[in-house]
């Protein structure tokens, strides 16, 4: 997930966090999960942390509660702002929040690091007890199942009885796909964005370039780093290359084309940053290594290349026979790193297995990240599917 | 709708193929308790239809019925739609496949008023089903009754029932339906 498909800055004179439409300051809090956790790798840690924020009240029912599961560089901060200086607000700021297509005014919602990330909830860069040094590769794997269990606990312990939604985009759409299947009871509803059950050989094939250039960078020292060191250069190039793919041919030539930096006179030869997407590129290689672990980063990336819906029952219908919820499924036709056949594909296994499911495509250029695209359009589809009445109750209206 | 709210079984399993904003969806899901999806290429549509609580799928209905085994459905309606497909047969052949019976509801060419327009005023159709000019609309093949009997006799697809309505499109045509109905109703399965 990138970072600049964002809610634009307020540009009214007052600060963003006041607009009408925002949850506001926010501030994130801890679950700290006391027992032991056993991972699907059969690896076991003695309890684990996770990062969240809750945005809106729980109802008496406690089933009003819409989980939101975020992407590979994403985190708990999906709404909302963490102090007035904020320059950007949460990830999904455009989408969550009082009359939002998430309402904040109707729905709870929680949003959690997942387990194995580095933005305070329990992963590689967390402190091994035995050790009282940073886990590393001794982390256990983790798979999306596992980051599923452990969102689990955090709704056992918020006491949310039933999920009125989970959704996510990328990696968070397979997240929401595990939950919808692992917690049929809890789950109603599921919105799944430039999402895949199982990744292609192109794509798992982009993530290990992205891990060859952490582990072959001397600093990886095999996970065994300082929390201010490790492979900044690695992890750097590993952004560069995967931000490539969250966008598109055309969305980049609309947004850089050939540009040439101010700064960059004629025809210079060197092999300074000379275009304006050379320079755009090692921006977000420089400001993702002050906020992401390398570590997490192969962790992370792993349980994506792993997931697969369909390979433990056999089939893709046969995983999802005991899916409950109703689902919403976005493609996007600019998506090249999970394209709409690969969506398409999820909503089509889950009506042959005989549930009630909807495919929706939407034509943007913005690539991959198209699902943080503020569109009026998406708004309404996911706002429709989100109030809408589970039982029929029909406007013949045309 | 009414004709095929009646031959639609109720708690069914029905597919709309150009389910449009999912009106008949919701009327047969109501009046019939069916278990319903549609497909259209549109997104404000399927849009509309997800509002309503309808399970709709966006993109080419012939590529969505691939992926469906054999009688999938119990029904597969394509009403008002067939006159605007690339390849009908197709498109019908492969609805008889994935389902155990075919709606298909079309405006017949035939009627004679449709034949007086063209023959007097020398311009194309227009009634509710062609509500625009040649140039504002898809490419349209018109169809007539005739020409659907005979398609049916071809392929060896056999004819359940029939329903021929008068040109207000509620009372049934009992004679000369090639000429007299505004708008006709099969239901098809195979032969």
């Amino acid at each position: 997930m990138t970072d600049d498909v964002q809610a634009p800055p307020p540009t009214q004179s007052e600060p963003g966090h006041l607009a009408a439409d925002d949850v506001g300051l926010v501030a994130p809090r801890d679950f700290r999960h006391p027992g032991p956790f056993a991972f699907r790798s059969g690896q076991t840690i003695q309890g684990f942390t996770l990062r969240y924020e809750t945005y809106g009240a729980m109802n008496a029912t406690r089933d009003n509660a819409v989980l939101i599961c975020h992407a590979l560089s994403g985190d708990h901060h999906c709404a909302g702002w963490h102090s007035p200086a904020d320059r950007k607000p949460g990830w999904w700021n455009n989408l969550i929040g009082p009359g939002k297509a998430v309402d904040t005014g109707r729905f709870f919602v929680v949003c959690a690091n997942v387990l194995g990330g580095c933005q305070g909830s329990t992963g590689p860069s967390s402190t091994e007890p035995a050790t009282g040094r940073p886990y590393g590769i001794r982390f256990p794997f983790v798979t999306i199942p596992d980051m599923v269990n452990a969102q689990k606990l955090l709704l056992d312990h918020l006491g949310v009885a039933e999920l009125h939604a989970v959704m996510g985009g990328s990696m968070g759409g397979m997240t929401a796909l595990m939950f919808a299947m692992e917690y049929p009871q809890l789950t109603r509803r599921q919105v799944i964005m430039a999402s895949t059950a199982n990744e292609s050989a192109q794509a798992i094939a982009f993530n290990e370039v992205g891990r060859q250039a952490i582990m072959q960078d001397p600093a990886w020292n095999n996970g065994d780093y300082p929390r201010d060191g490790g492979p900044r250069v690695g992890l750097a190039i590993a952004r560069m290359m995967a931000h490539i793919t969250y966008l598109s041919d055309a969305g980049m030539d609309r947004k850089f084309g050939r540009r040439k930096r101010e700064s960059a006179g004629g025809e210079a030869y060197t092999f300074d940053a000379q275009f304006e997407v050379e320079s755009y590129l090692r921006h977000q290689g420089e400001s993702f290594i002050n906020r992401f672990d390398a570590n997490s980063y192969l962790y992370i990336t792993r349980a994506i290349d792993q997931f697969d819906a369909a390979r433990a029952a056999g089939s893709l219908e046969q995983a999802f026979a005991p899916v409950q919820a109703d689902s919403l499924v976005v493609g996007f036709a600019s998506d090249w790193l999970f394209p709409p056949d690969q969506n398409r594909a999820i909503a089509l296994a889950l009506l042959r297995a005989g549930k009630r499911a909807s495919y929706a495509e939407l034509a943007t250029d913005l690539g991959h990240d198209s699902f943080l695209l503020e569109s009026d359009e998406l708004y309404s589809l996911v706002r429709g599917f989100l109030e809408r009445d589970e039982t029929y109750s029909f406007d013949f209206a045309i | 709708m009414r004709v095929i709210g009646e031959w639609v079984e109720p708690n069914s399993r029905v597919l709309d193929l150009g389910c449009g904003r999912g009106e008949l969806m919701a009327y047969l899901v109501q009046a019939k308790q069916v278990s319903a999806t549609g497909v259209d290429l549109d997104f404000e549509r399927i849009s509309a239809c997800v509002r309503r609580g309808l399970s709709a799928y966006q993109g080419d209905m012939t590529a969505f019925m691939r992926t469906f085994p054999d009688r999938h459905f119990d029904r597969v309606i394509c009403s008002r739609t067939v006159h605007e497909l690339n390849d009908p047969a197709g498109v019908i052949l492969e609805a008889l496949r994935v389902g155990s019976k075919v709606t298909v509801g079309f405006v017949n060419h035939g009627f004679w008023k449709n034949r007086i327009g063209m023959l007097f005023r020398g311009r194309k159709v227009r009634n509710a089903v062609y509500t625009t000019a040649w140039h504002e609309s898809q490419p349209a093949n018109p169809l007539t009754i005739a020409d659907f009997e005979d398609f049916c006799r071809g392929k060896s697809i056999r004819v359940v029932r029939r329903a021929h309505l008068l040109g207000d499109w509620r009372t049934p045509c009992a004679v000369l339906p090639n000429l007299l109905a505004g708008y006709a109703l099969y239901d098809l399965a195979r032969g």
